[in-house]
Parts: structure tokens; C-alpha cells; sequence
């Protein structure tokens, strides 16, 4: 059990809420595991003793109890490592991640995984909006609900819901893959340049550019690999949304761009 | 442009072209792009989180300046595979090198960090266990004799 905080948080506009913080160094460590409760302690005290367990103290896999649904946990954890966080997220969590395998057995507030480069994150209740706004790679899986644009951006890797998303899901997105297992709300890939949208229940409508396309042996390759490592039984009939290509317009000054889309 | 004895001197510099290459930037190829018998062992399973391919899912062979290459995300650049792909096994030849290219440390936003990292950090991130960390000690760079304007 961590002992109190003495920190005090004070509202900065500029964002320094907690200008100066010290590592609490709380943790019960046994071997490559630890625990610790976030109860009492701030968000950066949180994030800071999460980053000196996994890169200084060789610990591969640790257990956060009590939360709090405070904002901006977990970000940033740059190795290999598995996190559970016992609770509940606010927004913006674990995002900026590259390597980690995270499970959250609460609910998670919005822009999730945002910029998540690589890793597992498995959510057990719902997730706001802009859930993996800017998601680059890895694996988003939610086994509740997701709120409006998520996967907004997205430019790779994997978001999978069981159950269903709301309005402009896949807004802009460029690459990668959604699964819905439920129904997505009006809207649907509004503006997207590629990537694909797995849907099995009801689409509300589809936004500008978006188009059902055939659903092939390798879409199902991959949802069927999905749905047995994230243990989502066997999975229903999925119709497949792609981006129409009346949007695009790259001029010579991106080939690098256009060739990566492409 | 040449010297007073009008011979042209050598000029070392970047291309200008658009595309950026990896061993532009590093200033050298490395092995691995020449030698398939240098990635062939790889484990991209292992080497990835998770029970597949993970971010690697997204990674395939494109061809830059005419020549196979991977796209190294970490330093915005292209790779280039030097020798010959086998048919069919062209995406998972591009997952190895590139992999091969991060663990090793030559991808040249891995160079950068010792220097450029603002927070402490593995040095070779998720790609190898306990390397060393970066970023511990970043200050900001000071212009000498420059002073922030009054009221900042």
C-alpha cells in the first residue's frame, strides 16, 4: 500500500500542474513482478514509478489498483512489458505506447491509445471517443462499446470492438483495420483514404468516399486470427467497408506519401 | 561550382531528391541489406508483442528508386534490400531486414536518441530487453547571448 502524497496539484494553463515530481518508489517488487495502488497518488507519480519499474528496476509485469479513472496513465512506455491496470482510465490514456501488452478491466475515457505505435491493449468494458485517434500499430481491442470517431486518423494496426461504435467512425482514416462486432452509427468512414471497416451488425449510413467492397479469403484469414487470440468465440458474418477513391488527390511534392497509402 | 585552380572539389552533401533513404542517413549500407542469410532466422512472432505479427501487420515490401525497400517508420526513411527477394516471401524478407535494422540500433531515429531524447527511455526501445537508457540528462540547447523577451 503506497503511503499518502504529499504533492500538491495545482491548475496551470499551461498544462505544468505538477511541475516538479518525484519517483514515489511505492511498489511491492517480487522478482520481475510488482504492484502498486494509485490511489494516492498523483498522475505523474503514477507515471513515473510505472517507467522506473519497467526501465530501471527489470520488472516485466505490473498490476495498478485503484486508478481512479485519473487522465494520461500509462503513457509512453517505450519496451516490452504487460501492465493491468485494475479499474478504470480517464482520457487519453496509454497513449504514445510502443511495445507493451495492457489490459484494463474497467472502462477507458476518450482518445485512448492515441498515437499507440505497437503493443496489445485490451479493454474489458467500453471506451469514449476518438478511441486510437492517430493509432499507428499494434492491437485496440475493446469488448464493449466505442464513442464517436474512433480510430480517427488511424494510420495502421488493429481496433476491435465487440460491441458497437458511434458516428464518424474511421474519420480520415489512412490505414489499418476496424472490427465491429455490433452496429456503427451515421457516418461511416467519413473521409477515409484507405484502410479497412468490418461491420456485422447495422450501418447507420456511410459517409463521403466510403464503400462496401468484397469481403475476401484474407479478410477472413484475419478475423478469424483476431477473434481466437482475443478469445471472441466464433465470429458472425462481417460486411467491408473501404474508401471509395474519389477523395484522393496527392500532387507530386508527397510520392512518399502516396506510395505508402498506395 | 570549382576553386581558384578550377577544379572542381568534392562535395560531400544529401541528395535533393524527395525520397529519403536510410544509408544516406546513416552514411553507410549495412549487411543485413546485402545478405539473406543475415535476417533468415529472424523470429518476427518474438520479436513483436502480442500472439501475431502486431505492428508488423502493417509493414510490406515497397520499392523505392526502383529498388525493393522497407520503410523504416522511425526515421521517416526507406531501407533498401540489396539482394534477392525468394517469390512469394517478399513482406516477411522486409519484416526481417527492418526488424533486423532496429535491433541492431542503425535505424537513424535510434541514433538520434542519445543525444536528442528529452525523457528517459530504452535506447533500443521494444525491440531489445535491457538495453540502455536515454534521456536521462536532456537539457534544452542555449543560444549564447540570447535573452527571453520581457514578461516571459
Amino acid at each position: 500500500m503506497a503511503e499518502g502524497s504529499s504533492q500538491r496539484v495545482t491548475y496551470d494553463a499551461r498544462g505544468l500542474s505538477e511541475p516538479t515530481v518525484e519517483t514515489p518508489k511505492v511498489s511491492q517488487i517480487d522478482g520481475d513482478r510488482a504492484v502498486f495502488d494509485a490511489g494516492p497518488l498523483t498522475t505523474r507519480q503514477i507515471n513515473r514509478e510505472l517507467r522506473w519499474l519497467v526501465y530501471e528496476e527489470g520488472v516485466h509485469d505490473v498490476t495498478i489498483t485503484n486508478p481512479g479513472a485519473k487522465h494520461s496513465l500509462g503513457v509512453a512506455i517505450l519496451t516490452r512489458c504487460t501492465i493491468t491496470f485494475e479499474g478504470s482510465l480517464g482520457y487519453f490514456g496509454c497513449g504514445l505506447i510502443d511495445g507493451p501488452e495492457i489490459h484494463i478491466t474497467g472502462r477507458v475515457g476518450w482518445s485512448f491509445g492515441e498515437n499507440m505505435m505497437s503493443g496489445v491493449v485490451v479493454i474489458d468494458k467500453n471506451a469514449g471517443s476518438l478511441t486510437g485517434a492517430a493509432f499507428r500499430g499494434g492491437d485496440l481491442v475493446v469488448k464493449g462499446d466505442v464513442g464517436a470517431r474512433t480510430g480517427i486518423d488511424q494510420k495502421g494496426g488493429t481496433i476491435l470492438v465487440g460491441g458497437n461504435g458511434g458516428m464518424n467512425i474511421g474519420f480520415m482514416m489512412q490505414r489499418g483495420r476496424q472490427i465491429y462486432c455490433g452496429n456503427v452509427g451515421p457516418g461511416l468512414g467519413d473521409s477515409m483514404y484507405d484502410g479497412s471497416i468490418y461491420v456485422a451488425g447495422s450501418v447507420k449510413s456511410l459517409g463521403i468516399d466510403c464503400v462496401e467492397a468484397e469481403f475476401t479469403p484474407a479478410d477472413k484469414e484475419m478475423i478469424d486470427r483476431k477473434f481466437a487470440i482475443y478469445d471472441f468465440g466464433t465470429p458472425p458474418a462481417f460486411r467491408k467497408f473501404t474508401c471509395g477513391r474519389q477523395l484522393w488527390n496527392y500532387d507530386n511534392l508527397e510520392p512518399s506519401e502516396r506510395k505508402l497509402v498506395l | 561550382m570549382s576553386d581558384a585552380s578550377g577544379n572542381s572539389p568534392i562535395v560531400h552533401h544529401l541528395s535533393t531528391r524527395t525520397g529519403i533513404d536510410a544509408e544516406e542517413l546513416a552514411g553507410r549500407s549495412f549487411p543485413y541489406q546485402h545478405d539473406l542469410a543475415l535476417v533468415e532466422n529472424v523470429d518476427l512472432i518474438a520479436s513483436t508483442p502480442g500472439k501475431d505479427l502486431n505492428w508488423l501487420e502493417d509493414v510490406s515490401l515497397l520499392v523505392e528508386d526502383g529498388v525493393p525497400a522497407v520503410f523504416d517508420r522511425y526515421s521517416n526513411s526507406f531501407l533498401k534490400i540489396h539482394f534477392p527477394i525468394p517469390p512469394g516471401r517478399e513482406d516477411e524478407i522486409a519484416r526481417k531486414v527492418l526488424i533486423t535494422h532496429l535491433q541492431s540500433g542503425n535505424s537513424y531515429g535510434i541514433i538520434l536518441k542519445r543525444k536528442h531524447a528529452k525523457f528517459p527511455q530504452p535506447e533500443l526501445g521494444p525491440w531489445v530487453d535491457g538495453s540502455d537508457l536515454v534521456g536521462q540528462d536532456w537539457k534544452p540547447s542555449v543560444l549564447e547571448g540570447w535573452e527571453s523577451p520581457s514578461g516571459h
